[in-house]
């Protein structure tokens, strides 16, 4: 079996190649990093997978399978470049999607930008209103849907050549017999449209999220399709015929028709590699408590691991750019701070770093590409804790004077401070800010990070991991074998996941025999579809796992949170468990749990799993060691966080073995990262080449 | 005199300030029961110094921030500094002792570390009722004690002990008991997660130096705004406009008058020439909504946070710069025992005219006339069982053009930043159903080079019989143009009654639908509004001042018609607050054009 992993971000495109050998021989890992290509992301992919191919001396046509995380669907998104879509919504309610909540994005503003104003997904001209009306809180038809209407609007689409075409009316989750018969209705008008209605894309309660929801599904849809299409046809080409499996923002991955139909699940599809990375080296590390951090150029992805579990972000807190997106993700924040961001002072004197990054163009000052301004990367260079001739391999040539001369020039002269100071400052607010983004991520959702292990990853992560770990109290550091490639590792450790939703608004304690038998059937209903997509994926029964949750909030609260359902149907005798389940996370989440009060499910979701084969890494040698001489390469002074420099050596990380200890202070470096230990730390090399790293004694 | 905190430090301990003032702003929203908390997050959250200065407050609604210090001091003169001990928590809602408004209820809880009182943990926020003359909202009353609970610095915990007496006092006097009751609980959940959180800090920190930093961190803020200030030439600049009436005796327009005195890197906002005072709840407290919306004019005009890139602290500092005087007795500094509730209209103006006195001086900081003013509306009425509904709604508006974009549409302005219901959440859970919630199109946005922001048409139904609350203004000023910029228009109300048979829901159809933003046919039973309107049709083209002239003849030919006649309290609509809104500027040889909006609408109760 040879399955491959690519990961594209924003300069490099990431693969990883695993062969298990028949015979039990040993298993062969290779990675490789290719630029990535803008313009068409598959030509870097394809590129890469061919390239991987040579290194590990095999035919592309060997391949199984390809799994593959993009970003593709995100950039559209950020950039406007989707399709131009049309919509068709209920008489009276034509503007929606431009009202949005009615809440400006700034506070203390006058002059801002309402982004769903300003760059609207479905233009007003195209969002055409057609009689029908559904009412609350049965669902039951108190106006004909005017198929005529309907049809006149569909061929007005079709003569202004539009790609892609919505139906999203109110009440649709209630009764989505109109939305049906609408789509098909415009389905037959422009045969090549791209056509989704709000209710199969997202069947929940609140107009403007679901409709925003199934517009941005459209917007996304014709260019996704296209590019899965194209990544296909240049796989082929190049002779793979492997298996193409997508990953999703939910942290699972799906099949290439599946993200075709509900692209609006991929938004995320790019961070969330790095998360399961993460969760699965933590388990290597032995720990299902770890938060990862993985720290870029311009931004750093948070996210929290708790009992091996992801964390999925609250459904009212989903968004893309603005833009409310009520799909499952993975709770990743996403913070402006990473080794390219800026420290400068502001015009009240206030020493600042980041959000604004120099990015790859210019880059830190230290590439000497024209950058004046100090960086995060400028500042470590300076305290001697990159080393010129380490950085990505040696491959690009750094000038540690140039880091010098802009910290002189714009922090340390003008606060009459030294260089050291001025950079070790640098590192203080870039990592306070990092932390505070952690605890807000944590501790604000009643998570102690002191149970947890910090997990810092992209090139960058290892050399903040202490700090960090003792700002938030994590228990200690793991530092992933490959930190640079931890996503597209990711992608070969992940499990088919899908998700359906329906929405019920029940109060549970309360409900009598007839909601819980329809509460029952809408989740049997649900588990039917899923039953149908893992058969299609060709997953045997056996294989099948399925969770059922309730979304549930105090009756008139208006967040919900998760609650998990028992194994059978629900009824007067089980309910309690559920709502014991609520107040659970309830007292979780806010500190506070209510319990003489009522308990209303808004939402049934089920998450159908399957999982697939796991990326397994070979064991390293034995070592046990301390401080192994022969990994050493040099000697040199490297300045930590108290502002003294000490002589510190530089071990080769890939001359360590299992159950080796170094000791702090040192340095430990590999082709795309270096992890930094303090005076008072140290690292023990584990089982597949992690390290985990923590204060002695 | 502590040493300067270094500043690094500073900045670390400036963003975990920040940071537990978000986290108390979120689970006071995420846990709050009624729909003006946790969709429209009117609240507001902070911690405060012992001497009651901001140190850092949530990013939630303006009109709350700048507020709570108000409270404080309102609170010192029934408790004492000493008076406090570790436990406490008390309410407060008393607006001739520093409060907002009465239904903005505070919670606030003292923050002691190593035995010692360091500050302050507090909270406020809008509750649905408090049991005043009417549900939710009320205008047209004679006294302060009609507003309902006054809460003048009692403890709902005297050292962790819980004042049962008090809370059962609570209950039994609102129409929705169980929703004040989860809004309390959320609110000293969000203020006791404040205590927590300031300790560890002060912990991790050292007091002093904490302390220290936050000084620091004030006068920062207070620099940055009036390195701001002192780009304004100095001088007197003033603007004028007026409010439609009080409530009660109508048609009597009410004048306004803002003199902004700009003295180097400091401001004075006088009120001076405003109306006197106003027997109705539409009196404005001073110290919590006057002194407020002053602040928030300069913090948002020269702090533009879509303009700077830097984050600058929520504290103590963005207040010192500015300086509020409205004479006592005046609309902006009432006398008690006369109410004050009704305010928010009147604040709303206070803004807008800042900003028209100084558009001359700061023109690509300024917008045109925005709507400035507020459609907030209670609707109610009585379950089966017995119990109450009530439900506020905050209808958005528009703002003005700008210097370098149009005015963005429907969406909320100036000092209110909340989030609309959303409807279905409404039509499943109220005996109220929405019938259309668009972009108005009855009258055009004030043109200009760049156009003033559209407004909104909302039309909600009842479908059982119930009470209705309207607190609104803007019926007669429209928001005016800037350096050549069309006027804006103005707003309105129309009230519908639909006999229930099956006929008459038809017809009704027919008149509300198609929905091209006009309405030609109808029977308007009853306005209990100041206004009844005969829905006129906007032409194509036309510009919105001149069809407001229209509108205003035939309004007052209406209310001839209908003084008098009460409603039969069946089924009521409620068809379409339409607001305008937007109007637009242009001005030839001048390199800045804006445009104005507007919007308007007014209130008051009926059955």
């Amino acid at each position: 079996m040879i399955r491959v992993g690519v990961d594209v971000g924003g300069t490099f495109t990431d693969i990883v190649l695993e062969r298990t050998r028949a015979a039990g021989e040993d298993q062969q890992i290779v990675v490789h990093k290719v630029p990535s290509t803008p313009q068409d992301q598959s030509e870097g992919v394809v590129k890469g997978v061919v390239e991987i191919c040579q290194m590990a001396g095999i035919a592309p046509g060997e391949i199984d399978m390809v799994f593959h995380g993009t970003t593709v669907a995100t950039n559209m998104v950020i950039e406007r470049k989707g399709a131009e879509v049309g919509m068709i919504t209920t008489r009276g309610f034509r503007d929606i999607l431009h009202m949005a909540r009615h809440k400006r994005p700034h506070n203390f503003s006058l002059q801002f930008d309402v982004p769903w104003q300003s760059k609207p997904l479905v233009k007003r001209r195209n969002r055409l209103p057609v009689t029908e009306r559904i009412m609350p809180p049965d669902g039951r038809v108190e106006v004909p849907l005017d198929t005529d209407e309907v049809k006149a609007a569909a061929e007005l689409f079709a003569k202004r050549g539009l790609d892609a075409v919505i139906v999203a009316f109110l009440f649709a989750f209630l009764n989505d017999e109109h939305e049906q018969k609408a789509k098909a209705i415009v389905a037959a008008a422009m045969p090549d449209a791209y056509v989704c209605c709000s209710s199969e894309i997202v069947n929940v309660i609140r107009e403007y999220e679901r409709f925003s929801t199934c517009a941005m599904n459209a917007y996304i849809g014709p260019m996704t399709a296209r590019y899965m299409r194209q990544l296909e046809g240049r796989l082929r080409q190049a002779g793979v015929r492997a298996v193409v499996r997508i990953m999703q923002s939910n942290g699972g991955i799906s099949t290439v028709e599946n993200a075709i139909e509900r692209p609006v699940g991929l938004l995320l599809s790019g961070p969330a590699g790095g998360v399961i990375g993460g969760r699965w080296t933590g388990e290597h590390a032995g720990t299902q408590n770890v938060i990862t951090i993985d720290i870029g150029g311009t931004s750093a992805d948070i996210s929290v691991i708790q009992g091996g579990e992801l964390r999925i972000k609250n459904p009212r807190d989903t968004e893309v750019a603005n833009l409310p997106v009520l799909v499952p993700m993975i709770d990743i924040d996403a913070i402006g701070a990473g080794g390219g961001s800026i420290a400068y002072l502001d015009p009240g004197g206030a020493f600042r770093v980041g959000p604004r990054s120099a990015g790859a163009d210019p880059g830190p000052a230290c590439y000497g590409k024209g950058g004046e301004e100090p960086t995060v990367t400028d500042a470590q260079v300076v305290l001697g804790r990159l080393d010129p001739e380490q950085f990505l391999g040696g491959d690009l040539a750094i000038d540690p004077s140039l880091s010098e001369r802009a910290i002189a020039t714009h922090i340390a002269g003008p606060m009459g401070l030294s260089v050291t100071q001025a950079a070790l400052g640098i590192l203080r607010i870039i990592n306070n800010n990092m932390a505070l983004a952690i605890n807000n991520n944590s501790v604000a959702k009643g998570i102690d990070p002191r149970n947890f292990s910090l997990m810092g990853f992209g090139g960058a992560g290892p050399l903040h991991g202490t700090a960090l770990a003792e700002l938030i109290s994590a228990r200690d550091v793991i530092s992933p074998l490959q930190p640079g490639i931890t996503a597209a590792m990711g992608l070969l450790v992940t499990d088919l996941q899908y998700e359906y939703t329906h929405s019920v608004l029940l109060v549970l304690n309360k409900a009598g025999e007839a909601e819980f038998a329809a509460l029952n059937a809408a989740m049997d209903e649900l588990r039917a579809q899923a039953e149908a997509q893992l058969e299609a994926d060709g997953i045997a029964p056996g294989a099948r796992r399925f969770r059922k949750v309730a979304e549930c909030r105090y009756l008139g609260q208006g967040f919900e949170l998760r609650a998990e359902m028992p194994e059978g149907p629900l009824n007067k005798e089980n309910v309690e468990e559920v709502i014991r389940s609520f107040f659970d996370a309830h007292q979780q989440v806010y500190g506070h749990a209510f319990e003489d009060q009522l308990t209303e499910a808004v939402t049934l979701r089920l998450i159908a799993t399957a999982e697939v084969d796991m990326l397994r890494l070979p064991d390293l040698a034995k070592g046990g060691r301390t401080d192994p001489e022969d990994a050493v390469l040099y000697v040199r002074d490297t300045v930590f966080d108290d502002g003294e420099a000490r002589p510190t050596p530089r071990y080769r990380r890939d001359r360590l073995l299992a159950g080796d200890r170094v000791t702090g202070p040192a340095l430990i470096v590999q082709h795309n990262s270096t992890t930094l230990l303090p005076p008072g730390y140290a690292a023990e090399v584990l089982g597949h080449g992690d390290m985990r790293v923590a204060r002695q004694g | 005199m502590t040493r300067e905190v270094d500043p690094i430090t500073l900045q670390v301990i400036g963003g975990a300030l920040h940071a537990i003032a978000e986290q108390m702003g979120n689970v006071l929203y995420r846990m709050s029961y009624s729909s003006i908390i946790r969709e429209s997050q009117d609240l507001g959250a902070g911690l405060f110094d012992r001497d009651f200065n901001t140190l850092c407050e949530s990013d939630s609604t303006p009109m709350h921030i700048g507020s709570l210090p108000g409270y404080l001091r309102g609170i010192a003169r029934t408790i004492p500094i000493d008076g406090w001990q570790p436990g406490d928590c008390v309410i407060h809602n008393h607006p001739y002792a520093g409060a907002s408004h009465s239904p903005d209820i505070a919670i606030v809880m003292p923050v002691f570390f190593e035995g010692e009182l360091i500050g302050f943990s507090a909270n406020t926020a809008h509750h649905v009722d408090i049991g005043a003359a009417t549900p939710g909202l009320i205008i047209d009353v004679p006294d302060m004690y009609a507003e309902g609970m006054l809460m003048d610095g009692l403890k709902l915990y005297e050292a962790g002990k819980r004042n049962e007496a008090l809370w059962k006092f609570i209950f039994d006097n609102t129409r929705v008991p169980s929703l004040v009751k989860g809004d309390l609980e959320a609110q000293i959940a969000s203020a006791e997660l404040g205590v927590r959180r300031f300790q560890e800090l002060l912990a991790a920190y050292g007091k002093d130096r904490v302390i220290q930093a936050t000084r620091q961190l004030m006068d920062y803020t207070e620099g940055m705004l009036r390195r701001e200030i002192a780009k304004i030439p100095d001088g007197d600049y003033t603007a004028e406009g007026f409010l439609d009436d009080d409530g009660r005796n109508r048609g009597k327009h009410l004048p306004i008058k803002v003199t902004v005195k700009v003295r180097g890197d400091g401001v004075e906002v006088d009120l001076t020439g405003s109306s006197d005072q106003v027997p109705t709840a539409f009196n404005v407290p001073f110290e919590g909504s006057t002194n407020v919306a002053c602040f928030f004019a300069f913090r948002a005009l020269l702090l533009d946070t879509y303009t700077h890139e830097e984050h600058i602290p929520q504290n103590e500092g963005s207040f010192r710069p500015v300086k509020v005087t409205a004479p006592l007795g005046s609309i902006y500094n009432p006398i008690a025992p006369v109410a004050a509730e009704a305010r928010f209209c009147q604040i709303q103006r206070v803004v807008d005219l800042i900003i028209k006195a100084l558009a001359p001086v700061i023109p690509e900081k300024a917008t045109a006339g925005n709507a400035a003013t507020l459609s907030f509306a209670a609707f109610s009425g009585v379950r089966p069982s017995g119990d109450y509904w009530v439900f506020l709604e905050v209808n958005e508006a528009a703002m003005g053009g700008r210097p370098t974009s149009d005015g963005p549409d429907t969406v909320e302005e100036l000092m209110r930043n909340t989030r609309n219901n959303p409807l279905e959440d409404l039509g499943m859970h109220l005996p109220l159903i929405c019938d259309r919630y668009e972009v108005r199109d009855d009258v055009a946005p004030g043109a200009g080079k760049f156009r003033g922001g559209a407004g909104v048409v909302k039309a909600q139904r009842y479908l059982t019989p119930g009470f209705m609350t309207h607190e609104s203004d803007r019926h007669d000023d429209a928001p005016w143009g800037v350096f050549g910029g069309k006027d804006g228009a103005v707003g309105k109300l129309e009230i519908y009654n639909v006999a229930p048979a099956g006929r008459d829901r038809q017809r009704a159809r027919e008149v509300f639908g198609p929905a091209d933003g006009t309405r030609r046919r109808g029977r308007l039973f009853l306005a209990l509004g100041r206004r009844l309107w005969r829905p006129a049709r906007a032409r194509p083209g036309e510009g919105a001042g001149r069809c407001a002239r229209r509108l205003h003849h035939r309004a007052a030919r209406a209310r001839r018609l209908w003084r008098g006649v009460r409603c039969g309290g069946r089924r009521l609509w409620l068809a379409g607050e339409r607001r305008g809104d937007g109007s637009s500027s242009r001005r030839a040889a001048r390199p800045l054009r804006h445009a104005g909006s507007a919007l308007g609408a007014c209130a008051r109760r009926c059955i």
